[in-house]
């Protein structure tokens, strides 16, 4: 359905976050323009870091890489998540996919202005292609995955669509 | 709808410009207005508006849409935004649904169904008993959907003349009549009932749906959102024949609110803005949902309904129409 050049960064978020919500996404619902929290999200992003450069990998966009090669991610939330380290991991192996050796992630919460440094290591790449094709199956999936528990639902833009009647 | 974002309402004429990333609306009596975009999730123009590409380019970028609506108040068209959300997958399954008649029957029956009940809960229940059970049995047995429309048409005549009676004589409909409306309570129902026909559009333009796409009423003809009709069908009583029977009432609506001519009807212009205010205090009222377990707007409901319906498409739940709950 979708091929491994074509998962990008919000898939691997997804994924982590609620593979329910992956299906949704990859089969081109995408509720969260109207959504609160997203364009919070989007607000933090446009401004903090502002002279960050973005890198577009195709599918994957990420936030900066700087002089020394680190790969920059800013995150809205307060809480750091397996799914922002999953997300790190990814970009650092779409660029190494391309011939850029990173030295690693560093994630950024600027909400409680906490930084999370990831050096990188040698396993990464392995778990990043493992992460990949859990994507694949789960978008491939005929019926979509059932709801995760409510209290996990909260500020997700695909909230609307799972729990009403 | 699900942001911080609303709906505004032209009701007079005038032009709208594009400042930076602002519009500007300059009346030609009284202030202009200017009007941050992304504050806007849609716009009515009720009375004739100039717009410019430029204006139209910065709409199409934040995906808005402007609702037309005639001279006697009908919906006539609207500038749409690129359809970015519609989903090629999703439009796929919504065309499977719609073709294959075993299950494209039930939901148009259902929905037949929710706005009968809808109009008997609206208007009297004890005296719409009779045609409400007449509809069910007769929408059992009908062969297709052009036989449940003339179904509900009957339901809806006797539902009319309910009406009348609860009506002062100058607002009585006698029978509905469109294109124009003959009398004043028409002219009243035609204008509301536009209302919630382009707020369906824009509630379907937000979920990957297709709006051509129908169960009830026949699928792209005559370029209309058939699919937009399907389910405004349930809502349309729940504001034009509520809000008439409320303002009748109340003694709001008053002879000079409509221009009356020997056939034909209209809203004048401060029987405009009287109307379109009531009908945007509607949509802002609040109900408490039973599944989402929050207070939701009478305008959210349409989004809500219009998710139900992708999620019948994408999943193949069942899919209930909306039925006044409370």
């Amino acid at each position: 359905m979708i091929s491994e050049q074509d998962v990008g960064g919000v898939h691997i978020k997804y994924l982590y976050h609620c593979p329910r919500q992956l299906w949704l996404f990859a089969r081109g619902f995408r509720p969260e323009a109207t959504s609160a929290t997203v364009q919070l999200g989007e607000a933090v992003h446009d401004t903090s870091y502002r002279r960050a450069h973005p890198v577009d990998l195709g599918s994957a966009r990420l936030d900066d890489l700087d002089g020394n090669l680190w790969v920059h991610e800013t995150k809205s939330s307060s809480r750091p998540s397996p799914a922002d380290e999953a997300q790190a991991i990814h970009y650092c192996y779409r660029l190494r996919l391309v011939g850029v050796d990173t030295q690693g992630a560093i994630l950024r919460y600027p909400k409680t202005r906490r930084t999370q440094r990831m050096p990188y290591e040698p396993d990464w790449d392995e778990r990043a292609r493992t992460d990949i094709a859990n994507v694949r199956t789960t978008v491939a999936q005929p019926l979509s995955p059932p709801r995760p528990a409510r209290t996990r639902c909260r500020g997700c833009s695909y909230f609307d669509y799972c729990w009403s009647q | 709808m699900p942001t911080a974002a609303r709906t505004y309402w032209l009701t007079t004429s005038c032009r709208i410009r594009r400042k930076d990333q602002s519009l500007l609306i300059e009346r030609d009596h009284g202030e202009h207005v200017r009007i941050p975009i992304t504050d806007v999730r849609d716009l009515i123009a009720c009375k004739p508006v100039d717009v410019n590409t430029s204006v139209i380019s910065l709409l199409n970028q934040h995906h808005i849409n402007v609702h037309l609506l005639g001279y006697y108040g009908d919906y006539t068209g609207s500038l749409t935004a690129a359809d970015t959300a519609t989903s090629g997958e999703t439009v796929i399954a919504q065309v499977a649904l719609a073709t294959d008649p075993e299950r494209a029957m039930p939901i148009a029956r259902d929905i037949v169904r929710a706005t009968a009940f809808n109009v008997r809960r609206i208007i009297d229940r004890t005296l719409l008993k009779a045609p409400y059970t007449v509809l069910k049995n007769n929408t059992e047995d009908a062969p297709d959907a052009a036989s449940l429309m003339g179904i509900e048409g009957n339901f809806r005549r006797s539902a009319w003349e309910v009406l009348d009676t609860k009506l002062p004589d100058w607002l009585q409909l006698h029978g509905r009549s469109r294109r124009p409306p003959k009398n004043a309570g028409n002219a009243f129902i035609s204008y509301v009932n536009g209302i919630v026909y382009a707020r369906t559009v824009t509630a379907l333009r937000l979920t990957p749906l297709h709006t051509g796409i129908a169960f009830l009423h026949s699928t792209m003809e005559r370029q209309r959102h058939s699919l937009a009709l399907d389910m405004a069908e349930m809502f349309k009583p729940m504001f034009s024949e509520r809000l008439l029977l409320r303002m009748a009432s109340r003694n709001q609506l008053k002879p000079h609110h409509f221009d009356v001519d020997s056939n034909q009807a209209m809203l004048s212009d401060t029987g405009r803005k009287l109307v379109v205010a009531a009908v945007r205090d509607e949509f802002a009222t609040t109900v408490n949902h039973r599944e989402l377990k929050r207070p939701v707007a009478y305008d959210e409901l349409l989004y809500l309904e219009a998710l139900k319906v992708t999620r019948a498409c994408l999943e193949g739940d069942t899919y209930k129409p909306f039925r006044i709950w409370w």
